[in-house]
């Protein structure tokens, strides 16, 4: 059979494959779980992937913008599926779930360090899985035999349950709100991309709040009273820039993200892709600390730069 | 050579064939009468030795200086007589011939007395050019004794290797990443059935073994100049970000590289690594990055390791090289039946072409030789070939890509064998085409198998859409009905076509496609490997379809042809070339450059503001761009302006009114001309005939002086349209040089059938003599006296128009 590029898009999802006669590839995309942030498109090395601003309807929110993968270009390498802070993408080959690059090691796998100490919890407590802005968290109360129990305020034995506490890692962003608003102190979350994003009083435009209404974090944008301006709060950011692909006004909304936290690798591919998501400087503190003098020049003449 | 016009004119006996109809003693005495012929004696055989004899005695008794030989065509023995006429020491070009016996004793035997007039017309005529021709040298161009060879497939590894062995220095230059072509992708091979990279691999080896074989594998050719004997090549050889020398091809980077892309060796079935080779007998053995995949991750350098063979910073590298030859062996591509909606290709998973079914059945390919469908991994217990899927299609590709039947022949074969009674294979086709050694035999084993033959054209596939199997709707022409045979995998063996670049390739060489999109051989039968351009061989299927015995014969053929060449140390090339006059050439002052246009072998350049320059190696001698100069700037070496003139106007002399003054092309028309006089196909005498080399030499002022003189009828005729043309497009500049011309004649009051422009093969003596016949028939029913009112109507305008060929 000739080689047949696919791509079926329905509400909910966006499926691109690439079906030869003796094996098959497939690309999923969660729209469900995709918040539009385009970090994706940023390192897709085929530039396969685009970054759709859904235009504004007068009166109404700013909806997110939406990706769409092309089919011709896409070679599924999984590079995007890598990054993805939210885990909205999914490579298969031949239906199975398999990730090429993290299997070669040519690309890391960003780490999500979220603990959760149950000994702290309170059996009655649900104000981590009520602050997930994503619903990721699941808290369960167990019998010491491992029952379910599903009415802990009429129990007696209350001192004997235990607190069970489910996290969809894969697909969090490590936003910290679940930490702050945990009463007893028992989550701790380090963030995955860290940063520093600012918003230009002068450029802002008034009455435009499209970054808050896009942003998939409650509380990292606000807006103010004071100047009716929308302004960030740094503590629960996840820097994944969706508002700075929505902002109408160039400069007005900056972006730097400065660390990405992730597995060790030896990866061009991935110095790439953090110089593109963070900056020159950082890429460069990769490589010294990693010690690859000889990629370090190799990047240096394809990339036009010197230290 | 003295200025002294000295003519010798050697009138032929030929036996009876010209004594027996003319008045020798007439003749000679006529001979005698012309301008400064000092000396006439008649043979009985002048091409004899006794006859040649006459011939250096006379040149040295009377000191002749121009040699006429009153005998047979030209193209009987003109180069004899020239080879006589310069072992007595006088240049070749001094030497003319006049054509009595083809143009007059043979076609017009039961008119002796008019056949003697017209054979001293024929003298005459012949006289009045030798009084102009001038002595010629024999051009030499020096030899590069190497040879280049485009396309390693199996057709150029055989070139290469055949060319290697005699001891000349070979380029084999490869676009793909490895040699070894089509073949190379191939199963099992007919009739034999022994697998195909067996045996094509080891002489894909030898090619990398053989000292005298330079592979340049993954480059493109950007240019050719020069000519037989000295072309510039320029090739470029791109990046595989590998260094070939350093590369052991252990595939170490290939195993840890992440990236997978479709395999087009594969027929885009399976996948290769973004650092890989298309196949793992690849000739050279060097691993590719292929950048439009490389993430860039460097995983392959680490693998590499000490071997250091992996080089991102690699740079295309163009480099030049001089050769002797070229041999053009760049294959054929496989036509991929996507716009036959009927068959469904693309469109119904388990419809494949026959070469993806070879990638499927070959225990190397992307599914380990299981054949099986792509809609749902299972192998398939009924399997139908459908023939001719593009070829001996009007709508599509009319030829017959030759091999198909063959291969259809051994898929289906190698199925039975394969799965025995667990699998029923169709074969539907038009003819069953199985006509060399040994495939008669090959088609009768698998009527012996079992396998079933249904002779009619299938017409439309259907498919199920939940089991994915076929119906092909066809007919049966034994039962004469309509049928449907049902498949659950459909095999289409579809058309060879020209491969992807043969435009290009075109352009580049100056070599010209026929109808069909391949190559142009010089001439079918008797040049199947020349092509146009002098120096330039065709081997293989970028000529035309052909199986693999076929191409490989061709290789060695097309070795042999560019050995004629490179085995010499100098290169004669016959003078009769365009020269042209640089103070005349009005390119200097005005953007003209017809000639380069007219040139169909790039031979002639007008850069801006300067002067036409002619390659003369490459020159053919048509006289096209002679013809066409609109400032009579340049000459074609004997065959100026002024000796075609001079023989125009000793045809008129005499009654020009009764006169058919005709223009025959060497190549086709003349030699139909000859050939009614070999035929003896008796015609009236009324035509005198001048021969050029090309139809596309007849400028339109020869016409006119004709007219001018008062010509009865003018003829150009020329090679049948479009292909026949021995200098490739000199017909099709006549044809549009002419219709203007007829127009105008027309505006001035010319009678149309006085003007006339024919088509005449080498074959078609009856058409010829027919065409005079009819020519002078119409001369007839005219009369001479309108064709004199005419004539003096259209004298003022004549003359006014060739005022300046008058200086």
């Amino acid at each position: 059979m000739p080689m047949k590029l696919l791509k079926t898009e329905t509400e909910n999802q966006l499926v691109v494959e690439r079906i030869l006669h003796a094996r098959r590839y497939s690309l999923t995309l969660d729209r469900t779980l995709c918040t539009g942030c385009g970090i994706c498109k940023e390192i897709c090395p085929r530039e396969a992937i685009e970054v759709k601003t859904v235009p504004k309807v007068e009166g109404d929110k700013a909806r997110p913008p939406t990706i769409d993968v092309s089919e011709e270009k896409c070679h599924y390498c999984g590079i995007c599926e890598s990054i993805c802070p939210f885990g909205a993408l999914k490579v298969t080959v031949d239906g199975e779930h398999v990730i090429p690059v993290i299997k070669s090691e040519s690309f890391p796998q960003l780490i999500r360090e979220i603990e959760v100490d149950i000994t702290k919890c309170d059996v009655d407590c649900v104000d981590c899985e009520e602050a997930c802005p994503l619903n990721l968290i699941t808290v369960t109360v167990q019998t010491p035999d491992g029952k379910e129990v599903k009415d802990v305020k009429s129990r007696p034995d209350k001192e004997k349950l235990k607190v069970n506490v489910e996290i969809k890692k894969d697909l969090c962003p490590c936003c910290r709100l679940c930490e702050v608003k945990c009463p007893e102190g028992a989550i701790r979350v380090r963030k995955i991309f860290h940063g520093i994003i600012r918003i230009d009083r002068e450029k802002c435009p008034e009455d435009c709040q499209d970054c808050l209404d896009v942003c998939p974090i409650p509380g990292a944008l606000y807006l103010s009273e004071e100047d009716g301006k929308v302004h960030v709060n740094e503590l629960f950011c996840v820097y994944c820039g969706v508002c700075k692909v929505v902002c109408p006004v160039e400069e007005a909304l900056e972006l730097q993200r400065t660390h990405i936290r992730h597995t060790p690798v030896r990866s061009g591919a991935w110095n790439k892709a953090l110089e593109k998501l963070t900056s020159t400087e950082e890429m460069a503190k990769e490589l010294r600390t990693k010690g690859s003098a000889k990629k370090l020049e190799s990047v240096k003449k394809r990339v036009a730069w010197s230290e | 050579m003295s200025k002294e016009l000295r003519i010798g004119v050697f009138i032929c006996h030929c036996g009876l064939n010209i004594a027996g109809v003319i008045d020798m003693g007439e003749l000679v005495e006529y001979a005698r009468t012309l301008p400064d012929v000092v000396y006439v004696k008649d043979n009985r055989y002048t091409c004899a030795d006794p006859g040649q004899d006459e011939i250096r005695k006379g040149i040295k008794e009377y000191n002749l200086n121009r040699i006429i030989v009153a005998a047979c065509s030209p193209r009987m023995h003109e180069p004899t007589f020239r080879r006589c006429v310069s072992e007595a020491g006088l240049n070749p070009y001094i030497f003319e011939m006049a054509n009595i016996r083809e143009f007059s004793s043979w076609c017009h035997p039961s008119t002796p007395k008019e056949a003697t007039e017209k054979a001293k017309e024929i003298i005459k005529m012949a006289v009045a050019k030798a009084r102009l021709l001038q002595s010629l040298d024999i051009l030499e161009v020096p030899v590069t004794n190497k040879a280049m060879v485009l396309g390693g497939g199996i057709a150029g590894i055989n070139t290469a290797l055949d060319l290697a062995g005699m001891g000349f220095k070979v380029y084999l230059i490869e676009r793909g990443e490895s040699i070894g072509g089509h073949m190379a992708q191939l199963d099992k091979t007919f009739p034999t059935l022994d697998c195909s990279i067996c045996i094509e691999g080891p002489k894909m080896v030898d090619v990398s073994r053989h000292p005298n074989i330079e592979i340049i594998s993954y480059a493109d050719l950007l240019s050719v100049e020069g000519y037989v004997g000295n072309f510039k090549v320029k090739v470029r050889k791109n990046s595989r970000y590998v260094i070939a020398e350093n590369c052991t091809g252990c595939g170490e980077c290939r195993d840890v590289c992440p990236i997978e892309y479709p395999n087009e060796w594969d027929e885009n079935m399976g996948v290769r690594k973004a650092i890989s080779v298309p196949f793992d007998q690849a000739v050279p053995l060097v691993y590719t990055v292929n950048m439009d995949h490389c993430i860039e991750c460097y995983k392959c350098i680490d693998a590499c390791g000490a071997r250091q063979a992996i080089n991102f910073d690699q740079k295309p590298e163009e480099i030049e090289l001089e050769v002797g030859t070229i041999v053009v062996s760049t294959g054929f591509d496989i036509y991929r039946p996507y716009d036959n909606s009927l068959y469904g290709y693309g469109r119904y998973d388990n419809v494949i072409t026959a070469l993806e079914f070879e990638r499927l059945i070959l225990a190397a390919g992307p599914t380990g030789g299981k054949v099986i469908r792509a809609s749902d991994g299972q192998k398939p217990h009924t399997v139908a070939f459908i023939q001719c899927v593009g070829s001996r299609d009007v709508n599509k590709y009319p030829y017959c890509t030759g091999f198909c039947c063959m291969y259809a022949l051994k898929n289906a074969i190698l199925l039975k064998e394969k799965y025995k009674d667990d699998v029923e294979v169709y074969i539907i086709y038009m003819d069953m085409r199985a006509h060399f050694k040994g495939y008669e035999e090959f088609y009768q084993r698998a009527r012996e198998l079992g396998i079933n033959f249904i002779r009619g054209r299938a017409m439309h596939i259907l498919e199920d859409p939940k089991t994915k199997n076929l119906t092909i709707r066809t007919e049966d022409m034994t039962l004469g009905e309509p049928i449907e045979v049902g498949a659950e995998l459909v095999v289409l063996s579809t058309a060879a076509i020209p491969s992807k670049g043969t435009d290009e390739m075109a352009r580049i060489l100056s070599l010209t496609r026929g109808a069909d999109g391949f190559f142009m051989e010089s001439h079918p039968k008797l040049k199947p490997l020349d092509t146009p351009v002098d120096g330039i061989y065709l081997a293989g299927c970028c000529q035309g379809a052909k199986d693999i015995p076929y191409s490989v014969s061709q290789g060695s053929g097309a070795a042999a042809r560019a050995a004629t060449v490179l085995s010499q140390k100098k290169w004669k090339i016959e003078p009769i070339i365009a020269v042209v006059d640089p103070d005349k050439c009005k390119n200097t002052r005005v953007k003209c450059g017809i000639c380069e246009k007219r040139c169909p072998y790039g031979a002639i350049k007008a850069p801006e503001g300067e002067p036409a320059r002619v390659t003369i190696a490459m020159c053919h001698g048509c006289g096209t761009c002679v013809a066409d100069c609109p400032s009579d700037a340049i000459t074609q070496l004997h065959f100026t302006d002024a000796q075609i003139l001079s023989q125009i106007r000793s045809a008129l002399e005499e009654n020009p009114e009764e006169k058919i003054l005709a223009f025959l092309c060497n190549w086709c028309s003349y030699a139909g001309a000859d050939l009614a006089g070999t035929s003896r196909f008796e015609y009236p005498p009324t035509i005198r005939a001048i021969r050029v080399m090309c139809s596309g030499r007849v400028d339109k002022d020869f016409v006119l002086e004709a007219f001018r003189l008062g010509a009865g009828m003018v003829l150009v005729a020329a090679c049948h349209l479009p292909y026949d043309c021995h200098y490739i497009s000199g017909n099709v500049w006549m044809k549009k040089r002419t219709d203007a011309l007829t127009m105008v004649l027309g505006k001035l009051g010319l009678s149309p059938e006085r003007f006339r422009v024919e088509y005449i093969s080498a074959a078609e003596g009856v058409k010829f003599a027919g065409l005079v016949e009819e020519m002078t028939e119409q001369m007839k029913t005219l009369g001479k006296e309108k064709i004199q009112a005419e004539n003096e109507k259209l004298q003022p305008t004549l003359e006014r128009m060739l005022s300046r060929k008058k200086k």
